[in-house]
């Protein structure tokens, strides 16, 4: 109220203001959501300045003097490492800081795009999905207020990971300009993905969907500066266009260039523009699509365990499986490139993977990548069977002649399958777009072993998830999702970051053959599917058990 | 099929806790064959957490519980072939139609009679091409009613089903409840609607804070409580409150207005008569008014009177003043 309102007549002050004004209510809604988020968001920024930490610390454990660094340099130089790295600046004169920019900071964008795409999703189409912000706009708020308190949220949260993270890397000792560079990359990058993430929750009515747009948007940006930064140390025109490679484009320690930054705050203000425009269109809780019609009958199968597992989980296999076997196609068709980029490599390194060492670690390196993924996807699929208990339609299905027995046991089955084809049309589909622009097809069987060699890692991942549901299912989002985390460490990085090695043991994926590197053995590819399959049954007994539906 | 009397479902003593929460604390209910049973009881008195504890989703920490002859959480999947459940917020898969979801789970649940679904589907009132979503509130609930009601069960167990339904629709389901109860089904139906039970229970049953605290027909019911009787007389009848079983006696204007024990009707009215008897009219409790006696705490049940339940037509102005007795 301003001071002139609060003079006026008494008959004047009934009134209702000549504009609604679509932000009322701002105010209160961001201090509701830092109320909501006071442990999860100085979690994740204190997360982002540990990595930091760590980083600055087990450098000198890498290699005790920075001539020693000489010696690490190709596994970012190489055109694999730049692929999951970035485009590898000042390598040809390492530094302990030059070296923590280019092969360690790009996971700090990525990481901060990850922490504002849930950020923003959890406080905008979650809160309409559960009819929550019907109860808040009822009240005194204005159309756009949920949407300005996230996004200042996410303001708020950024800003605090730029510093933290700009602090912490100036204070081991790297220098203060790409220092900020690196902190104001990680905030920015996090900020232009908050701003995808408010348009793509104006766009479906589910918040898994919108997740999983934005989730989606950050993979292509991935994928598009992993082939981009591959092609060519210092990056390409396609690591260019994507948002992620801006941030590693200020070169910091190297050319300390800031105007790669304006592009993501460029991006940044277009989308959230963007969003507010969208917002403006739609109604509340609804997306932008409308529903339609469907069928007055169910098809007879889905009146079947499986028929139903079938149903739920179709969505979902689809997004995922679409997404996993595009990425690794166009990975796959990227060989030749490969090939040629390793054929510029220093003599020295060309000894160290060779031509022929250079395609099988690349193809084993796919495997491996695409396999991450897919437990990924493993432990979302089983999410779905939360949603189920908590809204209530275990309890109707479970009122049925559906035994537990059945219904998990037909769920987990439906995922595995599901993992399994992915795994396995993503092994074709790569290998031939390898074999296609090699023109070598034996090719096609080493991608083939490299993605099926793998399946017990994403079974065993499956199964776990399957565990914790079965007997404490608070648990298997969190935990489900850190040994998801744990792989993908493992996986990339267990080299770089001198992991502890009871830490690698984790990793189910560190236990079986890694083709076409290795020979395959059978013997773990075999005890892993066992344990997999004693997993599930241990699953169903605890579901037997316990309740349904009870916090 | 063997048709004894053995209770379809009996909980004796049953006790479930959340934490601290003691959500039913030595809850005793019987359900007898081919009988509805009216479950009512103020928010949070325990109601669904029975409904749940019979659908062998949650576990008992004490006591007994038998339903249809078996243990609900050691058989469950054979009971649930023999009964049908309806929950009060209906949470639908928001991509299947309405069609869809009434067929899955009457196919889980048994056979899918096909001729029986659309019936219903007419009588309600239901488009079932509608995406799960798009559907109001009430629209969601018949979806669950109807399928439930497609089922050849037993047992049907009915948590606040109409909660949503319009008035038109609460006739349809009372008529289908009733062709249940003529199939020899039978129904555990919790509500908050009193007109629905009055209409359709054989026996009543109030549960408050986890416990039983009433049951019977209503009749029985409302044998044991106070009748409201008002009376003009030619001689001061002041002399009336020495009478056993006669409470809260007032007089005004030449008119008295006291209650009166159910049992003890008879001996008031041969008490009045000599007394010259010019006016005399009495209310017998309405359930409303039974369920007043249970609802809220006793200090604070007088405040409550007539405010709290809806959808029962209060039988006139007097009785909603004296709705509760004690
Ligand atoms: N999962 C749970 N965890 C903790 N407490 C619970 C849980 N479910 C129910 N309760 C508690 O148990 C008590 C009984 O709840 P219940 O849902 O059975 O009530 P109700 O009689 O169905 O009420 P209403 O008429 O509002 O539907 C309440 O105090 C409730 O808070
Ligand atoms: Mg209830």
């Amino acid at each position: 109220m301003t001071g002139s309102t609060a003079v006026a007549t008494p008959t004047r002050r009934q009134e209702l203001p000549a504009r609604p004004n679509s932000l009322a209510g701002t105010g209160v809604l961001l201090r509701f959501s830092l109320r909501r988020d006071r442990i999860k968001l100085p979690a994740w920024v204190g997360g982002l300045g540990l990595f930091v930490v760590y980083i600055s610390a087990a450098l000198p454990q890498l290699a005790p003097t920075e001539e020693d660094l000489d010696s690490v340099v190709p596994l970012f130089t190489q055109p694999v490492g730049r692929m999951f790295t970035g485009p590898a600046f000042g390598m040809e004169a390492p530094t302990y800081e030059r070296f923590f920019a280019a092969g360690y900071a790009p996971y700090l964008y990525l990481l901060a795009a990850l922490m504002s795409i849930m950020l923003v999703t959890r406080h905008t189409r979650v809160e309409e999905q559960t009819g929550r912000a019907e109860l808040v706009r009822a009240n005194v708020t204005g159309r756009h207020a949920a949407l300005a308190a996230t996004l200042l949220l996410a303001t708020i949260t950024n800003l605090l990971a730029s510093v933290v993270v700009a602090a912490l890397a100036i204070s081991a000792g790297f220098a203060p300009t790409g220092s900020a560079l690196v902190g104001l990359g990680t905030g920015l990058t996090g900020m232009a993905f908050a701003g995808i993430t408010a348009v793509t929750v104006q766009l479906s009515e589910h918040s898994r969907t919108a997740a999983g747009a934005a989730g989606a948007v950050l993979g292509a940006s991935f994928v598009v500066r992993a082939l981009g930064d591959m092609t060519a140390t210092g990056g390409s025109t396609l690591s260019w266009l994507s948002p992620l490679g801006w941030a590693a484009q200020t070169a910091p320690y190297v050319h300390d260039r800031a105007a790669p930054l304006l592009l993501l705050a460029a991006l940044t203000v277009a989308t959230v523009f963007c969003a507010y425009l969208l917002q403006g269109r739609r109604d509340l809780g609804a997306g932008l699509f409308p529903a339609r019609r469907g069928t007055a009958h169910a098809h007879p199968w889905l009146g079947t365990p499986s028929g139903l597992a079938a149903r739920l989980q179709r969505g979902g296999l689809l997004g995922w499986g679409v997404g996993i076997i595009a990425l690794g196609t166009v990975d796959g068709a990227f060989a030749q490139a490969l090939l040629d980029a390793g054929e510029d490599m220093p003599p020295a390194m060309q000894d160290m993977f060779g031509t022929s060492g250079l395609l099988d670690g690349y193809v084993a390196f796919l495997g491996s990548f695409v396999s991450v993924l897919i437990a990924a996807y493993a432990v979302f699929a089983m999410q779905t069977l939360r949603a189920e208990e908590g809204s209530g339609r275990l309890d109707a299905v479970l009122s049925t002649r559906m035994s537990r027995t059945s219904y998990l046991a037909a769920q987990v089955c439906v995922v595995a399958a599901g993992a399994a084809l992915i795994s396995a049309v993503t092994g074709l589909s790569t290998g031939l777009a390898a074999a296609g622009v090699t023109g070598d097809w034996a090719v096609l069987g080493d991608v083939g072993g490299a993605h099926l060699g793998l399946l017990p890692g994403v079974l065993i991942v499956l199964a776990l998830a399957a565990v914790l549901y079965g007997w404490v299912p608070r648990l298997m989002a969190p935990l489900g999702w850190a040994i998801v985390a744990l792989c993908a460490l493992v996986t990339l990085f267990a080299d770089l970051l001198d992991l502890p090695d009871w830490l690698v043991t984790l990793s189910p994926f560190g236990h079986l053959a890694e083709l076409p590197l290795e020979a395959f053995a059978a013997s773990p590819f075999l005890v892993l599917t066992g344990l997999s399959v004693a997993g599930v049954a241990l699953a169903v007994f605890g579901f037997r058990r316990r309740q349904v539906n009870v916090v | 099929m063997q048709m004894s009397d053995a209770p379809v479902i009996a909980t004796h003593r049953l006790v479930k806790t959340f934490g601290s929460t003691r959500a039913l604390d030595g809850l005793d209910l019987e359900v007898t064959p081919g009988e509805v049973h009216g479950f009512l009881g103020p928010n949070g008195a325990g109601k669904s957490t029975t409904m749940r504890v019979l659908l062998g989703l949650l576990r008992a920490d004490g006591g007994t519980v038998r339903v249809l002859g078996g243990d609900p959480w050691a058989d469950a999947v054979s009971l649930h072939a023999r009964l049908a459940y309806v929950p009060g917020d209906v949470e639908l898969w928001p991509n299947m139609t309405g069609g869809e979801a009434i067929d899955l789970l009457a196919r889980l649940r048994g056979t899918l009679d096909r001729g029986r679904r659309d019936e219903l589907c007419e009588r309600f009132d239901l488009d079932p091409t509608k995406k799960a979503r798009t559907y109001s509130k009430g629209n969601r609930q018949k979806v669950a009613l109807i399928s439930a009601l497609t089922s050849d069960v037993e047992l049907l167990l009915l948590d606040e089903p109409t909660a949503g339904l319009d008035p038109l629709m609460e006739a349809v389901f009372q008529e289908t409840i009733g062709e249940a109860k003529a199939a020899g089904r039978t129904v555990l139906l919790s509500s908050h609607i009193l007109a629905q039970v009055e209409a359709l229970a054989d026996r009543i049953s109030i549960v408050r804070q986890g416990r039983v605290v009433e049951t019977g027909s209503l009749s029985e019911l409302r044998h044991m409580t106070r009748t409201t009787v008002v009376a003009q007389t030619d001689q001061p009848a002041h002399g009336l409150d020495r009478v056993g079983g006669v409470h809260d006696l007032t007089e005004q204007d030449g008119q008295v207005r006291f209650q009166v024990d159910g049992d003890r009707v008879d001996q008031v009215v041969r008490a009045l008569a000599p007394l010259g008897v010019r006016s005399l009219v009495a209310h017998p409790p309405t359930l409303e008014q039974l369920l007043m006696r249970h609802y809220g705490d006793e200090g604070t049940a007088q405040d409550v009177s007539g405010q709290n339940v809806s959808g029962q037509n209060v039988s006139g102005q007097n009785s909603r003043e004296q709705a509760v007795p004690r």
